[in-house]
């Protein structure tokens, strides 16, 4: 086996030149009960782990993980997680387990994960692993009977904007990017080794139904709605701070301009006397000058991603109410029966 | 009498004259002490008359120790005599030491009053040599230190034993019983000397006091009277009593511009510069002249007075009075004579006599000299304090400047000056405004009567005296032409708007504006509500007043509480509500009315920033009861927020109709116990507590028992409205709070409830019914209502917030779109307007978008936005519907709640002075609604 993993090693050093995209993340089914296991417990709070894998050809095959201790805002002790990371590490590749880091896994709150933190997060690993990924795994979403798990990825496009840091109108135009563009979805296949699967069938219960299929019959959605509505005032709250941003931004962009024009002017006026006068007419630009000093634009981040949450949240609230009604009209009808 | 005195002086020889003065000082002060120590002597050395130095056997330990300190005394004196300040001092702590000692050995608490007596003669010396400045130029250096520390000293010194200075004063009699005549007369002569500013004044007061002292003083033979009178004041009256007759314009006119320039000079006194330019007054050989003399001797009386922060001295000021009036007789009896300040007039203008007859011009401005004196009256009510008689006795002056002030009008006026009457009717106003028709009536009766018999009595007197005392005939006798008393319209009212008239035709911004504000402060003072609204919305003042002057902000604050209180007793609350809430709001209301300081905890005020509030303070008798703003305020408060915070149980915060009033309920529902209503506070807090149950007797009651409502104007009314409106609200909250207990309620039950007639519960239900307040429907034969129960569920109120921050984000994108297309906007409002299904106005949003250019990202959003929800199926748009539509609605209602803010009433909060910060963003929208309005003018 271990000559197996070098020779694919090997394969990937050799495939890594032509640099397929990334198709598939293929999950480990113990990896996803792990992370599982981790997310709900800790539940509601956010916690966060590493994926460990391997990264071959268009697929990035996830074969363990382990959790963070939970963080706190506090410099030594992210210190202290970062030395807990390479301990970790060090201990797995000890007892000789996969321990190329190929992203990390977080939970979240209904979908709440577009943060500007994240995208950090993502630049910060992308420096490092040429591949990876995040699987977000929302626990509340999972109460419903969905096996609420996702694999993201920033997109190209989108980071190489980010590493200029360059968010303005013009430039987001010119790459074509709009807030979808920002997250890249990788369907997630889970693969099990066949001595799993064997095990499993055995396990498999006769009765056809299982638990996942009674929470899917569950009637009560209002918490749920109630929470993705919460979420949406918040941002569209958030959504107008943004715009008052640009507003203001605007408002006193026209007024340099119009100073600018003003200064214009008066300095066209000067050179005509100047000129009636038989001297150098002064240039019309002058960089010292205040009036000319460029405003920073507002960075569109911030909207893009509070756009990505909304629409998020909506596709939530689809989904949910759509399923609802469909287990309302399965309920009238069993009642009228 | 009089005269006398006059040509007493004059026939002294002048050389006579110029070391007169030490002379008499030292022989005043030398015989004063002599009287005095023969008197200590008396008093103290018990057993015989034998001056001091006498060796005696037996002698008590007191006697010695009182010897000691007679001893020092004479020291004093002598050290007095020869004007030695040095030894002077020493002495003085000497005394000081022994009289510790001799407490010490009577072991009383109180000074002897040898020492009283001398520290009496030693201030009086003292007050002497400092009035005396050509001999404390004179002084050695050293000796004019020790003056100036001993003034210090004896400053300190005296404080102590003020009371008994002053006691020893009052009369040196009581306390010496062994006094002689001769010693006691030189005592009161002494007194006088030093203060010649005093007996200066007194003279001027009544000069039948001044003839009696004169009296004495001439049979007494010593001068100490003359020498009040500086060297240069007698030299002048010299001059004229020589021969009256041979005074020519030209010496007079000499003199005159003497004394003028002396004007501001050090060592020029001003008490006495008036004195000199009041008599030449009466040697003026022309009116011009006289007048020119008296715009200067008014000036001068100005200046009595240098500080800012006190005020001119009431005599003064009556006197000034006087003097514009005689100016006024002057200008009205020779019509030729212009008074202007613009051009410096020719230097013998006022040479030209009686013959004369073109126009003589005269330098000098009335209005200036009657708003000075408006100002000086203002700050001396400023200063006096209120509680005091003296405070009433100044208010009955204000007939008298209101006589001076109608006749400068009238004169402006037949001059054709309406610009300056303006001014003057402004004047009028202020003094007018404030006051009721009782207070008003009360003025009138007042100046009816005292005119005749007090003032105007004493003014003639005073006159006369004058002319008695000083010369036989004034040169230039001026009748009285002007009126001396005020003439008063029956009512208030009449007076106001003649005033009024006069000012809104001529006057500047300024005057106007104030004018306009008194007007509506008299306004609502007579309750005409709708009268002083019109006034104040058409005159724009709300918009425009916090560019004004802090003091005509200040009226404008004064007419808005005004206004509000005068709104709630025609019983307009929330239009009493929204004209108090502003000025509650900051919780500096003492500030804005300015009715005293209040202090504040955050930031300290520089003294600077002290005085000037200080000096913007209102006198006590045009305050606004601050109990019965704050009680109106709180009450109307309550009755538009208990019903409001019954309706909206759910989210609390969303409307707030007062944060002041939700303020204090919450601190107020915070404390653990709460004890019988204290304050104004405290009573609303007490019945909005019981309100919200519904118990509006109870509510009532506590409201009622608030003693501020007896200042209210026709108070049983008030309150009967008052009770009105409790229950009124008190039935529509607990229709509010308990609708959801009841399936169905009788009329007849609710009209027991809340002791109302059945029509007017039948119509304040289904008024909450037709407004959507009350989810109820009524059932006619049996006179019940039922209700439904709709109450939303947690998330349907979330929807319905989330539809409402939607329609605020299309709002403000829809705004920022027409910013930056500027010429998209134009055709966007009416499309938006007949815009009644709302996907035109959708499509309209998201065009005007799509054509703006650079914003394309952002709509790009909008629109996929919209065209996704258009995607799903009817509900959905229904809600999509229901949160633009109601967006617009209330785009609408924000434009029409603006012009009713100009046009109509209500809602001053908004357009208010405060609401600075938001105007800016406000821009825009207020655009858009003029347009709104006048495109509603084209079509109807």
């Amino acid at each position: 086996m271990p000559a197996a993993t070098a020779r694919s090693f090997l394969q990937v050093a050799a495939t890594e030149e032509v640099a397929p995209p990334l198709r598939v993340v293929q999950i480990e089914g113990l990896v996803i009960l792990k992370i599982i296991k981790h997310c709900k417990d800790h539940s509601p709070s956010l916690v966060t782990g590493q994926l460990l894998g391997l990264d071959v050809g268009s697929v990035l095959e996830v074969t363990n993980c382990f959790p963070f201790p939970m963080r706190e805002e506090d410099e030594e002790i992210e210190a202290d997680g970062a030395n807990y990371q390479l301990e970790m590490m060090r201990c797995l590749r000890e007892v000789n387990v996969d321990n190329n880091t190929v992203g990390w896994y977080q939970s979240t709150l209904l979908g709440s994960f577009q943060t500007v933190e994240l995208i950090e997060t993502f630049m910060n690993y992308q420096e490092n692993i040429r591949r990876c990924v995040c699987i977000i795994y929302d626990p509340s979403r999972s109460d419903q009977g969905v096996l609420a798990l996702k694999a993201l990825k920033l997109s190209d496009s989108f980071m190489e904007l980010y590493r200029s840091n360059n968010f303005t109108g013009e430039k987001l135009r010119e790459k074509n990017l709009s807030w979808v563009d920002i997250f890249e979805e990788i369907p997630i296949k889970v693969s099990n080794s066949a001595l799993i699967s064997a095990f499993m069938t055995e396990l498999e219960p006769d009765t056809p139904v299982t638990q996942c299929d009674y929470d899917r019959l569950q009637l009560s959605t209002s918490s749920l709605m109630e929470r993705n509505m919460e979420f949406l005032i918040e941002c569209m709250d958030d959504l107008s701070l943004e715009q008052q941003k640009f507003q203001f931004y605007y408002r006193s962009l026209s007024r340099q301009q119009a100073q600018q024009q003003a200064w214009l002017q008066k300095r066209r006026a000067e050179n005509m006397a100047r000129k009636a006068a038989g001297e150098e007419p002064l240039p019309e630009e002058d960089p010292s000058n205040p009036v000319f000093k460029p405003l920073p634009e507002p960075s569109r981040l911030e909207s893009f991603l509070i756009t990505n949450q909304i629409s998020n949240y909506c596709n939530q609230i689809n989904g949910v109410s759509g399923q609802s009604f469909n287990r309302l009209y399965l309920m009238k009808a069993l009642h009228e029966d | 009498m009089a005269s006398r005195f006059w040509t007493q002086g004059g026939s002294d020889s002048e050389e006579e004259e110029s070391d007169y003065d030490e002379e008499v000082e030292t022989t005043v002060g030398e015989s004063a002490s002599q009287a005095v120590t023969s008197r200590y002597l008396q008093d103290n050395a018990s057993d015989s008359d034998d001056s001091d130095g006498q060796k005696r056997v037996v002698r008590s330990a007191k006697d010695k120790r009182f010897e000691e300190m007679a001893s020092t005394v004479d020291q004093m004196k002598n050290a007095m005599k020869i004007n030695d300040w040095v030894s002077l001092q020493e002495s003085f702590d000497k005394i000081n030491k022994q009289l510790e000692k001799v407490m010490r050995v009577t072991e009383s608490e109180k000074a002897p009053n040898l020492y009283i007596k001398a520290l009496v003669m030693l201030e009086d010396f003292l007050a002497q040599a400092l009035a005396n400045k050509d001999a404390k130029k004179k002084m050695s250096s050293s000796n004019a230190k020790a003056l100036n520390s001993m003034k210090q000293k004896l400053k300190k010194n005296n404080k102590q034993y003020e009371e008994m200075i002053n006691k020893c004063r009052e009369n040196p009699e009581s306390e010496e019983e062994k006094e002689e005549e001769e010693s006691e007369e030189e005592y009161e002569s002494d007194d006088e000397i030093i203060e010649p500013e005093q007996l200066r004044r007194r003279e001027a007061k009544s000069d039948s006091e001044a003839s009696q002292y004169e009296d004495e003083k001439a049979d007494d033979g010593e001068g100490p009277w003359d020498q009040k009178l500086s060297k240069k004041d007698r030299l002048l009256d010299r001059q004229f009593m020589k021969d009256p007759s041979e005074i020519t314009w030209d010496t007079v006119n000499k003199k005159f511009k003497e004394v003028v320039a002396a004007r501001g000079r050090k060592g020029t006194g001003r008490f006495e510069q008036v004195e000199q330019l009041t008599f030449l007054t009466k040697v003026a050989k022309t009116p011009a002249q006289k007048l020119e003399i008296l715009f200067s001797v008014v000036s001068a009386q100005f200046d009595v007075n240098p500080g800012l922060n006190g005020h001119m001295p009431i005599n003064v000021w009556k006197k000034c009075v006087q003097n514009m009036l005689i100016i006024l007789d002057i200008l009205v009896h020779y019509p030729n004579i212009v008074v202007d300040d613009s051009v410096e007039p020719d230097e013998n203008e006022s040479q030209k006599g009686l013959e004369y007859n073109g126009p003589i011009r005269v330098w000098g401005n009335l209005v200036a000299f009657l708003e000075r004196i408006d100002v000086e009256y203002f700050k001396s009510l400023q200063c006096i304090d209120p509680h005091t008689r003296d405070y009433v006795v100044r208010l009955k002056d204000e007939p008298m400047f209101l006589v001076l002030a109608q006749n400068v009008q009238e004169y402006l006026e037949r001059v054709g000056n309406f610009k300056a009457a303006s001014k003057v009717a402004l004047r009028r106003v202020e003094l007018i405004y404030y006051k009721p028709q009782e207070v008003y009536d009360a003025m009138r009766k007042l100046s009816e009567l005292t005119e005749d018999g007090d003032n105007g009595g004493e003014a003639s007197e005073e006159s006369k005296g004058f002319e008695e005392s000083r010369i036989p005939t004034a040169f230039v006798v001026t009748p009285e032409v002007v009126a001396r008393k005020p003439t008063f319209p029956e009512n208030s009212r009449v007076l106001m708007d003649v005033l009024v008239s006069l000012i809104y035709k001529y006057g500047d911004e300024r005057t106007k504006a104030r004018a306009m504000l008194c007007d509506i402060y008299h306004h609502a003072l007579l309750d005409e509500f709708p009268i002083a609204r019109d006034l104040l919305l058409m005159s724009h003042l709300q918009d425009s007043v916090q560019h004004l002057d802090i003091s005509t902000q200040i009226l404008f604050n004064r007419a808005m509480s005004q206004l509000g209180l005068c709104a709630f007793r025609v019983g307009l609350i929330s239009e009493a509500h929204g004209c108090l809430s502003e000025l509650y709001s900051g919780g500096r209301v003492k500030e804005l009315l300015a009715q005293g300081v209040s202090q504040s905890r955050y930031h300290e005020k520089t003294p600077e920033q002290e005085r000037l509030e200080r000096r913007r303070q209102m006198p006590y008798h045009m305050h606004i009861n601050l109990e019965l703003l704050e009680a109106v305020h709180l009450v109307s408060a309550m009755l538009l927020e208990v019903p409001n915070m019954a309706a909206n149980v759910h989210d609390a915060k969303r409307k707030v109709i007062s944060k002041t009033f939700r303020r204090l309920l919450e601190v107020s529902d915070k404390q653990t116990f709460t004890g019988p209503p204290d304050n104004v506070r405290d009573h609303v807090m007490a019945a909005t507590r019981v309100l919200c149950k519904g118990d509006f007797q109870k509510a009532f009651d506590t409201i009622v028992s608030l003693d501020v409502w007896r200042f209210v104007k026709n108070r049983d009314t008030v309150l009967e409205m008052l009770k009105d409106k409790i229950k009124e609200e008190a039935l529509r909250t607990y229709l509010f709070t308990f609708s959801s207990s009841y399936e169905s309620l009788s009329l007849d039950q609710l009209t027991k409830f809340f002791d109302l007639s059945v029509s007017r519960t039948h119509s304040i239900v289904s008024r909450m019914m037709i407004n959507e307040e009350l989810h109820a429907s009524w059932d006619q034969p049996t006179g019940c209502i039922v209700f439904q129960d709709v109450e939303h569920s947690r998330l349907q109120a979330l929807a319905f917030q989330l539809t409402e921050k939607l329609s605020i984000l299309a709002e403000s994108n829809e705004r920022a779109t027409e910013a930056r297309v500027g010429g998209g906007g134009l055709d966007l409002p009416p499309r938006r307007r007949d815009g009644q299904d709302y996907a035109a106005a959708a499509a309209a949003g998201s065009g005007a978008a799509s054509s703006g250019g650079r914003w394309q990202d952002l709509s790009h959003s909008q629109s996929r936005q919209s065209s996704g929800r258009a995607g799903y199926g009817g509900g959905r748009s229904m809600v999509l519907g229901q949160a633009a539509g109601s967006g617009y609605s209330r785009g609408r209602g924000t434009g029409s709640g603006y012009r009713s803010a100009r046009h109509q009433d209500a809602s001053y909060g908004g357009s208010g002075r405060i609401a600075q910060g938001g105007s800016a963003l406000r821009g825009p929208q207020s655009d858009v609604s003029t347009r709104m309005v006048s495109l509603k003018g084209v079509r109807s």
